[in-house]
C-alpha cells in the first residue's frame, strides 16, 4: 500500500475535505499517519470520526497491508 | 470453559478501564500500546490490560465485538474510547480525566493489573 492509494481512497470518501494528508511514517508502505479535516466531521464525536476513516481503509487494515494507522481528524467549524 | 468472546466481553464490561494491547504494561511490545498506557497513567486511570499477542483469535474476536480494527483499544466502563491517538487527544483536551472522574470518581485507585484469557 502506498500513501497515494490511501490518499485517493480518502479523498473519494471525503470529497469536501479542507485538509487531507497521508504520510508514510517509516517509508515501508505499512505505517501511516493520516490527517483529515472535513465538514463531514462537524459535530461528530472523535471516536466516530476515526471510525469513518477506519471504515474507508477497512480492507487494508484487515489484510494487514496497513500495519499501523495513526489518525488525526477534525471538523471545520 | 467460557468462550474467548465471552471472556473478552466480560473484561470490557466488568473492568473500570480495560486496555487490549500488544504485550503487557510490564513488557510493552508496541509503540502505540505504550502511548495509550502513558496517556492513561497521566490521567490517573486504573488499568486492566489484556495482551492480544498470545493468539490471533483474541484480536479477531475483540474487533468483532468493538467494530474497531486496530490495537490498542481502550474501554472505560464498557465503552470504547478509542485507540492511542484518541486517548492521547482526550488527555490533552482534559476530556479523559473528566470522563474518568465521572465514571470512576476522582478518588479512584490506580491499580495496574493484567488479565490472562484462557485459550482452548
Amino acid at each position: 500500500m502506498d500513501a497515494e492509494s490511501i490518499r485517493a481512497l480518502l479523498s473519494q470518501a471525503f470529497p469536501d475535505a479542507a485538509e487531507l494528508a497521508v504520510e508514510d511514517r517509516t517509508g515501508t508502505g505499512d505505517h501511516f499517519q493520516v490527517t483529515v479535516v472535513s465538514p463531514d466531521f462537524d459535530g461528530i464525536p472523535l471516536i466516530d470520526q476515526h471510525r469513518r476513516v477506519n471504515d474507508v481503509l477497512a480492507a487494508s487494515l484487515a489484510d494487514g497491508s496497513i500495519h499501523e494507522l495513526r489518525i488525526k481528524t477534525k471538523g471545520t467549524t | 470453559m467460557k468462550t474467548l468472546n465471552e471472556q473478552i466481553s466480560e473484561v470490557i464490561q466488568q473492568e473500570p478501564v480495560a486496555v487490549f494491547m500488544k504485550g503487557t504494561p510490564q513488557m510493552v511490545m508496541c509503540g502505540n500500546s505504550h502511548r495509550a498506557l502513558q496517556a492513561l497513567h497521566a490521567a490517573g486511570a486504573p488499568i486492566t490490560a489484556v495482551d492480544i499477542l498470545p493468539d490471533p483469535r483474541i484480536r479477531q474476536e475483540l474487533s468483532e465485538i468493538s467494530g474497531w480494527p486496530t490495537i490498542p483499544q481502550v474501554f472505560v466502563k464498557g465503552e470504547l474510547i478509542g485507540g492511542a491517538d484518541i486517548t492521547e487527544e482526550l488527555l490533552a483536551s482534559g476530556e479523559l480525566q473528566q470522563k474518568l472522574d465521572e465514571s470512576l470518581g476522582s478518588d479512584r485507585d490506580q491499580e495496574v493489573k493484567v488479565v490472562q484469557l484462557e485459550l482452548a
